[in-house]
């Protein structure tokens, strides 16, 4: 009890001064903030892998960052955090539902093309060796291309999500995945 | 990204930033200026008024009340909804003063028409009254929307119809002013009306006018 109010002064005690500008502090506050968030959204969706827990705790961090005006120094810390924490994973609770409302489980993908060949294992795509000249074409991608790639195709994330995930802008991240799915053509072709 | 660069870009756009002011005091501050434009646009109507007269009507009095009544609470709700955990149940703050503006244009309505018959509940459009409408609205509505921003909407369809109905219950207050003798199916079918409309185009347009907090970006 003694030891989470001392923790609650100490966090209220960080936010006022990064209210203030003060740097260090606000860097202390989000270092320690880290684990109490990851533990905070494990808790509620123990389901998820440790990467998107990661991402879930990130967004907090960065709506932290956003909503710093509204948080009254005169206050307790925690619970206006938990309130941002709260929101941010009931939205992610509704976009977790969304996207499982548009995924059918089955044990045997259907055929996709009428022709019979590209839907035989082993040849044409969905070939072992097709994802694998996918995987080597991505990491020959610069940085930046590889990335919007991997949060827009690969985990689906919507540009908006992507822009903030990397700090870009949304046309930027456009930008970067025209290009990068360029290359990918290029170096598949090639690769044929 | 990973988390420990995630900090290091929060900590490298870190500014210092001043806390908002209780949602209270915000939405006072709001109101004098939102009044003080309503009477500079309505200042000559204002002049031709005799207070005790106006002072001695009774139904137009409590209209009037509950009309700023409701802006104000409107105005409070939406300042609050920008705080992060704050209480649900203030959402519901501009209710009661709502339901007696609404109680009180409606008896009107009752007793024109007990009094004129049918002819008590004629509408007619009144276009003159469309520009100095607007005119009052403008600023209250830019400084609203200004004032919001600066917060966290969770919400902000929500946010920003409780923000159109505090605007449009100070610009009816206005109007009202200036048509002191207008029939009460008039004063519920454009003032009421309008700010109705209004507040459901803040539900609608909430989400592109005020920054979502679902998506956080470094400036």
């Amino acid at each position: 009890m003694a030891r989470n109010l001392a923790q609650e002064q100490r966090l209220t005690g960080l936010m006022r001064a990064a209210q203030a500008g003060d740097g260090t502090a606000y860097s202390e506050l989000l270092r320690s903030l880290v684990p109490l968030l990851k533990d905070t959204v494990r808790q509620r969706f123990g389901f998820l892998q440790a990467q998107d827990l990661e991402d879930l705790a990130q967004e907090v961090l960065l709506s932290l960052h956003k909503a710093r005006r509204t948080y009254d120094p005169a206050r307790p810390f925690l619970p206006w955090l938990m309130a941002i924490a709260r929101n941010r994973m009931a939205d992610s609770a509704r976009r977790y539902a969304r996207r499982a409302a548009h995924e059918v489980a089955c044990e045997q993908p259907p055929e996709t093309f009428p022709a019979e060949d590209p839907n035989m294992p082993g040849s044409g795509y969905g070939d072992r060796g097709d994802a694998e000249a996918l995987a080597h074409a991505l990491t020959s991608l610069p940085r930046s291309q590889r990335r919007a790639i991997e949060l827009t195709k690969l985990r689906e994330m919507s540009l908006r999500e992507a822009a903030a995930a990397t700090g870009t802008s949304i046309g930027a991240l456009k930008v970067s995945v025209h290009r990068g799915i360029s290359a990918l053509r290029k170096a598949l072709r090639t690769s044929d | 990204m990973q988390t420990d660069e995630l900090i290091k870009r929060l900590v490298a756009d870190l500014q210092p930033v001043r806390p908002l002011r209780s949602p209270s005091a915000r939405a006072l501050l709001w109101l004098a200026l939102a009044l003080s434009c309503v009477a500079l646009v309505v200042r000559d109507k204002l002049m031709l008024l005799d207070p005790p007269q106006v002072a001695a009507d009774a139904r137009f009095m409590v209209e009037q009340g509950a009309t700023l009544a409701t802006g104000l609470a409107a105005a409070i709700a939406a300042f609050r909804s920008i705080i992060p955990g704050y209480d649900r149940r203030m959402l519901l703050l501009p209710l009661p003063p709502l339901g007696l503006w609404i109680a009180s244009v409606g008896r009107g309505c009752a007793q024109d028409w007990a009094q004129l018959g049918a002819d008590g509940l004629t509408l007619r459009p009144d276009w003159d009254c469309l520009l100095p409408a607007v005119l009052i609205s403008i600023v209250p509505a830019v400084a609203m929307v200004a004032m919001l921003r600066k917060g966290w909407p969770p919400q902000p369809g929500v946010t920003l119809a409780l923000g159109a109905l505090a605007v449009a219950s100070i610009a009816n207050l206005g109007m009202q002013f200036a048509h002191v003798h207008d029939a009460s199916i008039m004063v519920l079918a454009w003032h009421l009306g309008a700010a109705a409309v209004l507040s459901a185009l803040g539900a609608w347009l909430g989400s592109q006018v005020l920054s979502s907090p679902h998506s956080p970006r470094l400036r």
